[in-house]
């Protein structure tokens, strides 16, 4: 991907140092009619769009093309990402609770510091997703796929990893308490990860 | 800016164009294998290649440098004054690097290898094996993991929280989920 994410246009409002959202002029917490804006993505292209910090709370995303967005600590709790297309994205710190991911690309994507947690990734694709401090406790991972993905230092508890590959997915320091791996594939590294009452 | 990753098939490395949307110059950074994407990106984007940074003298990150040079005439940067059997000209922590409008400072960030350094662009740093997702570049003695360690907590975690890290394997991060979430500094 082509990303020009690195270059957005400065928040209008004077003073402000944040960066427009794609599609206004303004950041987030500047813009004046939030709804028009949401109402409006749907007819743009998102690849690579700067979209921090946008409460797209509830709402269906499904299918969307999202690769190389950056979402940090957007509100996406609850929304419907089932099939999106997510690589490469940035979704650092964003509210992904109780999200329907299920089908959805993150292949490299940046979900660090994160909160999953209730979440749906079945069938996804996280290879070489960044999981670092990600909160998934009770995330359902079924038969996704976590090669080379990096959850280190993530609160995996009571998360649902049945039948998923997680070969090369590195653990370290990762709390694992209750986590269902039954079926999972591949050798993760697990150095001084909490794996109490693990099912597998 | 214009920005590209590339997943180069040698040990699942990582290789990165960024380029000035204006003059159209490039900065490769690391190059493990110079494959057909990478000089087809070029093309198709009307880029001239104008710059190579290594990050660490390694087959990994340097196994395609000399084809590199022999398409382009490119100059390549390193921590150390010869890559990859090449010539490179020797860089230190400070230095500015021009990509046509665009301005690139150098960071040391030795450990891993002793010449090992970094390259912060506007909103972004390449790390190459220093720093990584959720990890640390393995080092050969606790004093090359201790200077490691010095460095980045230093030289890259003094950057902005938002900025993107881009490492020479894995996935990208941010300084900020870095400094708060990375096992070996929380």
């Amino acid at each position: 991907m082509t990303s020009r994410h690195y270059s957005p246009a400065p928040c209008a409002l004077e003073g402000c140092a944040r960066n427009a959202v794609t599609g206004a002029q303004r950041c987030w917490q500047h813009l004046e009619n939030r709804d028009a804006f949401i109402n409006a993505l749907a007819s743009q292209d998102l690849e690579n769009a700067w979209l921090v910090e946008v409460d797209l709370s509830d709402r269906d995303l499904s299918g969307a093309k999202l690769a190389g967005a950056r979402l940090s600590g957007a509100d996406l709790s609850r929304t419907d990402l089932s099939g999106a297309d997510l690589r490469g994205a940035f979704l650092d710190e964003a509210d992904l609770r109780a999200a329907n991911l299920s089908d959805a690309n993150l292949e490299f994507a940046v979900l660090g510091g994160a909160d999953v947690s209730d979440a749906c990734f079945k069938d996804a694709n996280l290879r070489r997703a960044n999981l670092v401090g990600t909160r998934a406790r009770r995330a359902d991972f079924t038969e996704a796929d976590l090669y080379y993905s990096r959850p280190g230092n993530a609160d995996f508890q009571e998360a649902i990893l049945a039948n998923a590959s997680i070969e090369r997915a590195i653990f370290r320091k990762a709390n694992l308490a209750g986590a269902t791996l039954s079926g999972s594939r591949g050798s993760p590294n697990l150095e001084n990860a909490n794996l109490d009452g693990v099912k597998r | 800016m214009i920005f590209r990753h590339f997943l180069i098939d040698v040990n699942e490395s990582n290789a990165y164009v960024v380029a000035c949307e204006t003059t159209r110059q490039a900065l490769l950074v690391d190059v493990a294998a110079f494959d057909a994407a990478l000089g087809g990106f070029l093309e198709d984007q009307g880029l001239t290649l104008t710059t190579i940074f290594i990050t660490h003298d390694h087959y990994d990150h340097t196994g395609g440098l000399q084809e590199a040079l022999a398409r382009y005439d490119a100059e390549v940067l390193a921590g150390k004054g010869s890559v990859g059997g090449c010539q490179a000209r020797k860089v230190a922590h400070g230095d500015s690097v021009r990509i046509g409008e665009l301005a690139g400072t150098v960071l040391a960030t030795p450990g891993h290898t002793p010449e090992g350094v970094s390259m912060a662009l506007p909103g972004v740093v390449f790390t190459g094996d220093a720093l990584f997702s959720g990890s640390v570049g393995g080092t050969f003695s606790s004093q090359d993991a201790r200077q490691q360690v010095d460095h980045i907590r230093k030289h890259i975690f003094s950057l902005p929280d938002d900025v993107e890290i881009y490492p020479g394997h894995g996935p990208p991060s941010t300084v900020g989920v870095e400094r708060r979430y990375n096992p070996f500094f929380s």
